[in-house]
């Protein structure tokens, strides 16, 4: 089979980085090749040089045979390369047949023929089994959907080859399976699949080749029915790694967090969370699942204190917490990692040090009568750094120097050294690498273990079932399950996240 | 991902190396070199114009002169930077300064007692009347969500009314043609330093506020807190700073530094309280551009409202001299700006493409790293 894209050497240095150092990587015509590695392997910096971002060092590309040296995206995308991004670049006012032709509109004397538009992206939907309505409105359509819409971008303009990267992170089980269907239709078809991710049960899943990346090298070059996660994940880390971890069940004690009757009113006076009453116990982990946009990022904030509650109470360890500011709360013990840990749970123009201090900046000890200790907080930053093997430079460099995943384990390191006996955890792992993740999840289970309560969102469904204690589900702003991890697959959790078991139930 | 951070941080050393590197030295070098192209255009010797206004600056009384305005304009740098820095938006520096300034002087000419007692406590009047004067907008915000950065606008042409309305029918010196209060008594007076031909002491009081807003900055919790809200006030928020709460001090610390210096105008200068003249010595915005300018660190706020003030009596002088319209102090102190201004959309818009952090923060990381 003939080549559809092919990378020569591709090194890439950035100061005191080798991002990508003299990369190989062939990619058969037709063909789905699943490119997995940790956060920092070089994965984006490689596609950034693909599509013409910025300039490679050293090395060439090869589409379809022929030398190219793009010096933009869209010289890209006339060469028939197609990019679907993590984050979609979609107009939320518009229908998905404009956002579809967006700068590639149908004309007839010189207008702009809607009507034509909409015919031709339904006909595209339709012949690779993408379920979209050309007319519906963007910011009407769940998140799955405009994944398709932005597929549908990249098709219509004919790209030849398709890179997704990390297409499923938003994804429930359903989606993620539908995806599947359409990368392989696509493939069928004789388009060419590049699908960036991290999830090794994705790649041994839907690819046919899987090349790794690690430190920026390309590490090994497997066919996927030859090869198992485990082996993938050695060459990931550079270790033995172990997958089937089940955090062991543990005897829970006294409620310490005591949700009752809680609703909460969104804009529009719209109920996002709806008379949810639920607890978590000392040495327990409830896992909330739930697709984005079910009320979980509301219910959570409600019970921060980032957002009133209107009815309903909140009790931690006793005391009525209802109407309390952020600051009463976390002094009644309450710690939390929060879902945006750019835009809430870090600031990145403030130093390293400065972000392992907040909330902590009052305690005895780090300051008196108002004045700091300063050696104390040096000390702070530099324990945290330490025993959470934080990879960063200097204590007052700014914290935007860090990786994704250095950046996450700030936000945890100071979040869990408050000791504060109730730890709420949003995303906790989203978008970190796999001993990164694993760092993480051991230490919300030493936690746990000490006696900790843990409130867990996630919208990753193996990390739920791998902490949880219990399951708790949530469907449009309820919720409408309580499930026993030991007892539930990963696959009865997505049935019950989309709210399909009451539809049965109510026949 | 792994290039250097535009604001390459830590020690000393490399902290001065980040004043060398700043994009105010970057604006300034740009400024004057425009300026000088500017006058050799229009047919004058620039090398003299800039001589003659250097000399005017720092030459005999040219010198008392500049550190006389530099008391203000420092000053009120201060007091819009205490608040710019906590993300507050407060642009009613000249409200708090003629409330401030009013009261003050009305304690100086009515209350009886030794200068020693009566300075001081117009002093602490001035400042109390600018503090509960920056308060309302502040109210405004957090009670009813009214944005400061409007009402503290709008409030100035309020206290421009109030002010000379009674200076006009209640405190009026019917003895002169000018819409005055009374003379402040010689004793009430703020006494000079005995260098230069006479400073105010106020200048002592401008360093040492220079110097304890550095020290509370660096080393406390507040200027932690308020450091923090001013970079993220989502993570402030998040991380239990109490954010309204602090606007509201922040607000009073920022009016009371304002109607100090509004009183140390009457006591220290003109000793009797003109109507609209504190208005029209733009004294209060000189102050915001200095604090853009030094990007809200008090010691640069000193290096750059001298520099300022120098600038204003300078070209005063380059305009006796050099035959140069003191204009164009004024357009170097815009050029100054402006070119502070585009660096900084610059580094914006380098850092949004480059490292895809969200924009909107282009405050680069400065003061108060604990």
């Amino acid at each position: 089979m003939s080549l559809a894209l092919e990378f020569r050497g591709i090194t890439k240095r950035f100061p005191g980085v080798l991002a990508n150092d003299a990369i190989d990587m062939k990619v058969e015509a037709g063909h789905i090749h699943a490119v997995v590695g940790e956060n920092g392997a070089g994965k984006t910096t490689l596609m950034s040089i693909l599509f013409g971002l910025y300039p490679a060092d050293a090395g060439e590309i090869l589409v379809n045979g022929e030398r190219v040296r793009f010096t933009s995206a869209l010289e890209a995308i006339r060469a028939g390369l197609g990019m679907v991004h993590q984050a979609f670049r979609l107009f939320p006012t518009l229908s998905v047949a404009d956002n579809v032709v967006f700068r590639e509109e149908p004309t007839r004397r010189g207008m702009i023929d809607r009507a034509a538009g909409v015919e031709r992206v339904g006909a595209l939907a339709e012949r690779y089994g993408l379920a979209v309505d050309p007319r519906s409105v963007v910011e009407t359509l769940p998140v799955g959907v405009l994944q398709r819409v932005e597929i549908l971008k990249a098709l219509y303009r004919d790209a030849r080859i398709l890179i997704l990267d990390e297409p499923t992170a938003v994804l429930t089980p359903q989606e993620r399976d539908k995806l599947f269907e359409v990368i392989r239709r696509l493939s069928d078809a004789g388009r060419t699949i590049l699908f960036i991710t991290h999830k090794l049960g994705e790649v041994m899943a839907v690819s046919d080749r899987v090349t790794v990346l690690r430190d920026g090298r390309s590490v090994a070059d497997l066919v996927t029915a030859d090869t198992n996660p485990t082996e993938i994940a050695r060459h990931m880390t550079g270790r033995q790694v172990d997958l089937d971890r089940r955090a062991p069940a543990h005897e829970a004690g006294s409620a310490v967090l005591t949700v009752t009757d809680l609703t909460v009113t969104g804009r529009h006076g719209r109920e996002t969370v709806k008379n949810v009453s639920m607890e978590v116990r000392a040495g327990e982990i409830v896992g909330v699942a739930g697709i984005a946009g079910n009320g979980q990022s509301e219910f959570i904030e409600a019970v921060t204190g980032l957002r009133d509650v209107p009815e309903g109470s909140i009790h931690l360890h006793g005391n009525d917490i209802t109407t309390s500011g952020v600051l009463a709360r976390r002094l009644a013990g309450m710690a939390y990692i929060p879902e945006d840990r750019h835009g809430v749970g870090t600031s990145h123009l403030a130093t390293v040090s400065n972000n392992l201090l907040l909330g902590h900046q009052r305690r005895e000890g780090f300051q008196n009568k108002g004045w700091f200790d300063r050696k104390a907080v040096r000390r702070h930053a530099r324990r945290l750094i330490e025993t959470y093997g934080i990879r960063s430079g200097p204590i007052n460099s700014p914290v935007s120097t860090l990786s994704g995943g250095n950046l996450q384990k700030v936000v945890v390191a100071r979040e869990m050294s408050h000791g504060a006996p109730l730890l709420i955890a949003e995303q906790p792992t989203r978008g970190v690498d796999i001993a990164a993740i694993e760092f993480i999840h051991d230490r919300l289970i030493t936690f746990r273990d000490e006696g900790g309560a843990v409130l867990l969102v996630s919208a990753e469904l193996s990390e739920i079932h791998a902490l949880s204690t219990r399951i708790l589900v949530m469907f449009d702003g309820r919720i409408v399950a309580e499930l026993d991890p030991a007892e539930v697959d990963e696959a009865a959790l997505g049935y019950y996240m989309t709210g399909a078991h009451e539809e049965a139930l109510l026949g | 991902m792994a290039e250097q951070p535009l604001n390459a941080p830590a020690g000393l050393g490399s902290k001065i190396g980040n004043v060398a590197g700043h994009p105010a030295l970057f604006s300034l070098i740009f400024a004057f070199a425009l300026g000088w192209t500017i006058v050799w255009l229009t047919g004058g010797d620039p090398w003299f114009a800039y001589r003659e206004m250097f000399d005017g600056a720092v030459t005999g009384s040219g010198l008392r002169n500049t550190l006389s305005r530099a008391i203000p304009i420092v000053g009120m740098a201060l007091a819009v930077s205490v608040a710019f820095r906590s993300g507050v938006i407060n642009l009613g520096g000249e409200g708090q300064m003629v409330v401030g300034g009013l009261a003050g002087t009305v304690v100086a000419i009515y209350m009886p007692g030794p200068g020693q007692l009566v300075i001081p406590v117009a002093m602490v009047v001035g400042g109390l009347a600018g503090a509960l004067w920056a308060m309302l907008p502040a109210l405004g915000q957090t009670r009813l969500r009214l944005p400061i950065l409007i009402t503290s606008l709008l409030l100035n042409y309020v206290a421009r009314a109030i002010t000379g309305y009674l200076v006009r029918f209640r405190l009026l010196d019917d003895s002169v043609t000018l819409t005055s209060t009374e003379q402040v008594p010689a004793t009430a007076r703020m006494p000079k330093i005995p260098v230069f031909g006479g400073v105010s002491y106020s200048l002592m009081l401008v360093v040492v506020l220079v110097i304890v807003i550095w020290v509370v900055y660096g080393r406390s919790v507040s200027g932690y807190e308020t450091r923090m809200a001013g970079l993220n006030g989502r993570f402030a928020r998040y991380g239990g700073i109490q954010v309204e709460r602090q606007t509201v001090y922040v607000m009073a610390v920022a009016g009371a530094i304002g109607g100090v210096i509004g009183t140390h105008m009457i006591l220290g200068d003109a000793y009797r309280y003109i109507d609209g003249e504190l208005v029209l010595s733009g004294l209060a915005w000189t102050g915001l551009l200095v604090a853009l300018l030094a990007n809200n660190h008090p010691l640069l706020i000193l290096v750059a409202g001298l520099l300022f003030s120098g600038l204003q009596i300078g070209g005063l002088a380059m305009q006796r001299n050099a035959d140069v319209s003191w204009r164009l102090a004024q357009v170097l102190q815009a050029l100054v700006i402006v070119a502070v201004a585009s660096r900084l959309t610059f580094t914006w818009f380098k850092r949004r493409t480059d490292r895809g952090v969200t924009p909107g923060e282009v405050e680069p990381a400065g003061v108060g790293e604990v």
